[in-house]
This record gives C-alpha cells, sequence and structure tokens, in this order.
C-alpha cells in the first residue's frame, strides 16, 4: 500500500479510535464485569437477606399477594423462580406510577403487605454503566444512553475496519513482535497491536451486536421513515412478539399454580431450562403464559413456551423451530452477552473485556504522544491524554468503591441509602479523578492511581470476608470475590509495566506536563516502515 | 467537521441501500428485518470509512449525499413504502 494512503488509514483510525475511546472503555470495563451479571446478583444481597429468604413464602403465595395488591400487575408481570423469587411489575398508577416495580418473597410484613425494603442495585448498576454509561433515561421515548452507545459501536466498526487494512499485510509479522526493544513505548504500541489482532473476532462481533442493539431504535425510525412506511411498527411488534397482546373479553379464569405452568412447558420443551416467566392478563381468559428459558448447545439458545391459562401450548419458539427473524435476533443477543457456552466463554468474555478496556487506553495515549510528536507541543494533545488517564482511573476506582458501598451500606444506619449510593459514590469519584488529572502530573498521576486501584479491588472480598465470614466462599460469591482479585492483579500487572516503562525510558514530554518547542517531531514506527 | 457529516449522512444512505436490497429480494421484507437492520450497521461503518477516507474533504461528501438522492429516487419506484413485500 502506498505510503501517503496507508497514513490516511492509520489518521482514520486513530480519530475513529480516539472519537470512540474513552465510551468503549467504560463500557469494555463493565461490561467485563457484566458478563458474571448473574452471579453479581447474588453476591450483592448480605448473608441476612438471603437467611430470612429462606422462612419466607413462595413464589406462589408472592405471585398471589401481588397479583392481589397491584391490579397493574395482573396486566403484565415476570416471575422470577429463584432462590428468593422475585415478580416485577410496570406500576402505571398509585404510588411509584411510571415505574418498574420489583417485589421479592422476603418483601412482605406479618400482615401480608408489600413493604419495598432497600435492597442493592450493583448488578443493575454495572449493567447500565455498560450499555448506556448510566446515562438517565429521564422518561424519553428513545433511551438517550443506550443510543449514544449504538453510535460509537459504529465508530468502533469503522475503527476496526481501518485497524485491520492497516495490520493485514504484515499480520504474521505482528503477532510475535510482542517484545522489549529498549524502547518501552514501542512495547506498549505492540500490545495495543497485538491485542487488537489477536482480538479481532470478538471486537467485530461487539461493535456489530452492539450497534444493532443501540442503534435499534435510531435506525428503525429512519428504516420506517424513509423504506417503509408507519406499517414498520406494528411488523416489528409483531414480529419479536412471542404471542400477540391480550384481547380481553372480560371473562376471569382461575390460574393454575406456576410448578404447572413450568411442568407443562417442560413437557412442551424438555430440553429447556426456565429462566424467567411472562404472564400477560393474570387470570383472564385470554391471557397467556410465556415461560422463556435457555436451550443448552445452541448459540442463539434462547427459547419460550407460550401457554394459555389452562396449560394448553399456543406457541413454541426455541432453535430449529422459530421465524428467521427469531433465528437472527437470538445469536445477536447471546454473541454480545457470552452466555452460551458455559462458564469457560464467560471467563473469555471477562478477559478479553479488560483486554479490550486496555487497548482502548492504550490507544487514546498513543494517540496523544504521536500528535504531539508530528504537530509539536499541544495543549490538545496533553488535555486528551489527561482527561483519558483520569477518565479511565476514575471508572475503574469508581466502580470499585460502588462494589464498597454495596458491600458495606447494609450493615450501616444508612442501609435505606445503599442503590442510591452507590452510583453516587461512582460519579463522584469519577468527577474527582477527572479534576485531579487534569491538574496532576499525568506520570504522577498515574503512578499513585496504578497503587490505589489494585488495592481497592483487593479491599472488596476481604470487606466481605470480614462482615459475612464464610459466606464470601459460597459458590456465587466466590466466583465475583475471585473475579474482583483477578481485576486487582491485572492492574497489578499494568502498574508494573508501567513501572518498567518509567525506570527503563525516558517517559513522553507530556507525561512530565512539560512539551516544549525543542521536542523532536518523527513518524511513527509504522509510518517509518511505510516509507522505506 | 467532515467525519461528522460522514457519520450523519450514511445513515440514510446504508437504510435506504438496504430498502433497495429488501425491494430486489423475492423474499417478504418482513419475515427477515433482523437481518436488515445488520446489514444497515455493518453498510454504515463501512461508509463512514469510505467517506472519511479520501485526501479531499467536499467531493466524498457531495457524491455522499448525491448518492443519497440516487437511492431516494430509486426507492419510489418500488411498491416498499406502506405498501406490502
Amino acid at each position: 500500500m502506498k505510503a501517503d494512503r496507508l497514513r490516511r488509514f492509520i489518521d482514520l483510525h486513530a480519530w475513529l479510535g480516539m472519537a470512540s475511546g474513552l465510551a468503549l472503555f467504560v463500557a469494555f470495563f463493565a461490561g467485563a464485569l457484566n458478563v458474571f451479571h448473574h452471579e453479581l446478583h447474588h453476591w450483592q444481597t448480605p448473608q441476612a437477606t438471603e437467611a430470612a429468604s429462606q422462612d419466607a413464602i413462595d413464589g406462589q403465595a408472592l405471585l398471589a399477594r401481588v397479583t392481589d395488591q397491584y391490579p397493574d400487575a395482573r396486566k403484565r408481570l415476570f416471575f422470577l423462580p429463584e432462590e428468593d423469587p422475585a415478580v416485577m411489575w410496570f406500576q402505571s398508577s398509585d404510588a411509584g406510577a411510571g415505574e418498574w416495580l420489583t417485589a421479592h418473597a422476603t418483601d412482605f410484613d406479618e400482615a401480608g403487605k408489600y413493604v419495598e425494603k432497600p435492597r442493592s442495585a450493583l448488578a443493575d448498576f454495572i449493567n447500565q454503566l455498560h450499555y448506556q454509561l448510566a446515562i438517565p433515561g429521564g422518561g424519553l421515548p428513545i433511551n438517550l444512553g443506550m443510543t449514544f452507545m449504538g453510535l460509537i459501536s459504529i465508530l468502533y466498526g469503522a475503527a476496526l475496519f481501518t485497524g485491520l487494512v492497516i495490520h493485514w499485510p504484515k499480520l504474521r509479522k505482528e503477532f510475535f513482535a510482542l517484545k522489549h526493544e529498549g524502547n518501552m513505548r514501542r512495547y506498549w504500541k505492540n500490545m495495543h497491536n497485538l491485542i487488537g489482532v489477536v482480538s479481532l473476532p470478538f471486537h467485530l462481533i461487539m461493535s456489530v451486536t452492539g450497534a444493532a442493539m443501540g442503534a435499534f431504535t435510531l435506525v428503525a425510525v429512519v428504516l420506517g421513515t424513509l423504506v417503509f412506511g408507519p406499517q414498520l411498527r406494528g411488523v416489528i411488534e409483531e414480529e419479536t412478539a412471542v404471542w400477540p397482546p391480550v384481547q380481553s373479553q372480560g371473562e376471569s379464569v382461575a390460574m393454575v399454580p406456576m410448578a404447572d405452568y413450568l411442568s407443562a412447558a417442560a413437557d412442551a420443551l424438555p430440553e429447556m431450562s426456565v429462566d424467567w416467566v411472562e404472564i400477560r392478563g393474570y387470570g383472564d381468559a385470554a391471557g397467556w403464559v410465556d415461560v422463556a428459558g435457555s436451550v443448552p448447545g445452541y448459540v442463539g439458545h434462547h427459547a419460550h413456551v407460550v401457554l394459555d391459562p389452562a396449560m394448553g401450548v399456543l406457541n413454541v419458539i426455541a432453535p430449529g423451530q422459530r421465524s428467521l427473524n427469531f433465528d437472527s435476533f437470538s445469536p445477536v443477543y447471546s454473541l454480545h452477552f457470552g452466555d452460551y457456552g458455559g462458564m469457560l466463554v464467560k471467563w473469555l468474555y471477562f478477559a478479553m473485556g479488560l483486554l479490550g478496556a486496555l487497548l482502548f487506553v492504550s490507544g487514546n495515549v498513543l494517540w496523544c504522544e504521536r500528535r504531539s510528536d508530528r504537530q509539536g507541543p499541544s495543549r490538545g494533545s496533553a488535555f486528551l491524554l489527561r482527561l483519558t488517564l483520569g477518565l479511565c482511573f476514575g471508572v475503574v476506582i469508581g466502580v470499585a468503591c460502588s462494589f464498597l458501598v454495596s458491600k458495606g451500606l447494609p450493615y450501616t444506619p444508612w442501609a435505606a441509602w445503599v442503590a442510591t449510593a452507590e452510583r453516587a459514590i461512582c460519579g463522584v469519584v469519577v468527577v474527582l479523578l477527572v479534576l485531579w488529572s487534569l491538574r496532576a502530573s499525568p506520570l504522577r498521576f498515574s503512578g499513585l492511581m496504578l497503587t490505589v486501584a489494585p488495592l481497592c479491588y483487593l479491599a472488596v472480598p476481604l470487606l466481605q470476608v470480614v462482615l459475612e465470614g464464610g459466606h464470601a466462599l459460597e459458590a456465587d460469591n466466590l466466583l465475583i470475590n475471585g473475579l474482583l482479585l483477578l481485576v486487582a492483579s491485572s492492574l497489578w500487572v499494568v502498574r508494573r509495566q508501567f513501572r518498567k516503562r518509567v525506570r527503563l525510558a525516558e517517559p513522553h514530554p507530556l507525561w512530565v506536563g512539560k512539551v516544549t518547542q525543542g521536542h523532536p517531531k518523527h513518524l511513527t514506527e509504522t509510518e517509518r516502515e511505510a516509507v522505506s | 467537521m467532515r467525519a461528522f457529516l460522514a457519520f450523519l449522512l450514511s445513515l440514510p444512505l446504508s437504510v435506504m441501500l438496504m430498502g433497495l436490497v429488501a425491494a430486489a429480494v423475492p423474499v417478504p421484507w418482513q419475515s427477515w428485518l433482523v437481518l436488515q437492520l445488520l446489514g444497515v450497521t455493518l453498510l454504515w461503518m463501512l461508509l463512514v470509512v469510505l467517506v472519511a477516507l479520501p485526501e479531499r474533504t467536499w467531493p466524498p461528501l457531495v457524491a455522499l449525499l448525491v448518492m443519497n438522492g440516487v437511492a431516494w429516487m430509486a426507492l419510489q419506484t418500488t411498491a416498499l413504502y406502506g405498501g406490502g413485500a
């Protein structure tokens, strides 16, 4: 490839990466933790609440109480048949109007009245941080944060395409080029390239599925406006619904016990493991029950068995028994969330998520240094480097603080504030560290943060052991604590490499906050190779 | 500015191109909506690169604008808008 064309590809790759890098860092770091979303839900439940759920009412009684006390729940509800069963419904009237409410079996007083108890919402916060940067919805018809991440995914996909064009001709050479060659800056560049090349399939999957899910509403609106017209909305509802909406005739019917619905679903699709149950029109003869779950052994593993109130099978949607739209959308979800191949794939996604976060930080740092080298001293480069460091360390340490608050606050008199405090502490830490990074020397700031961050992640499992003893070693808790220790170890490895670079090579002037006119301009390694 | 315009104008073009494919393929468009959605996102990514890459700024942007117009006119010859497959 000609040198100037290659240079344009490099410039575009760097620009696209820079424009999307910070948002992607947040999404990947939170996404790596979110791979174990289900386990995190268990981890965040205090030991005392788990013990209370053993003595609480069963799922059937919970369902009866919720539907008796909340007529809105009869229209549409989700039942989660877990150890501490839960019912979710959309409250459109009375208290809590316009919100999804969740009732657990432990949320009822002695008189059988629902009393909303303060609960940690850490897993949901991490999930929202991943897919919408925790930007509040604000009651708008379009989810701003999610759509923003969809647009970022488009830039990310374009950056991947340019990166592939740049590295394809010398893929084999670069694949084995991760070695220390005296110049530690080359080491980081090699590492950026190596992570990008090794995890390219993973990143391709993430960019396409992320864009498809994040920008779905926007693309659907444009498709409807320009191509298919107003009919599109009805078609989307029809093609993605498991069964048409309830057309009530006002005829009541007695619902059978939940266990019987689950049993009927198991008869219709024996290989399915149940995740949740959706009920539309509870107690209405025209209502239906959707038992949703997974059929192991398929990438697109999602399955539904739709039953009428008398347990007659209305529809079965499963691998090999579904429309092309369901067949296409199911893998989009599972390829994005990594829930199709058991624990091995989940750990792989976790590792790829952390490596992805490192890829975006190193890309941003390389961009700032390269811009400073080529265009001379620049306030813009210095600002972007500091912003990158402040935001990335802010998110990493902020999330650790959310974990600490989630585990610690329920054991204090401020337990009622736990869900709010988890979000607030993360936001405050991010803002403070960004402000600090803009004032401090990047080198000193990074050195300090790389010491603090691993200690924060080490402190979380220790706090749980102190507060809950052996409970910290039970199945899901052990997994999450192990995961946090892995994050701490990874950060410690980065710290070691960072210190090695400082010890062996003179830091780039940007890092010590003195970009002078005398600093020489030079081409990047790739550009030099292209010229020669 | 250039990249922003490329990003903005590539969305309607990728959507309309996918619409033209839907009109050409002898399968009801409703039955493969999700694949169209995936196709739109891939086309959008590709168009952003193609428009942002050339050395000169305006020719690719003008070309993108013209392509949008051509695709829109071509779509009017199909029965997709408000019609059936």
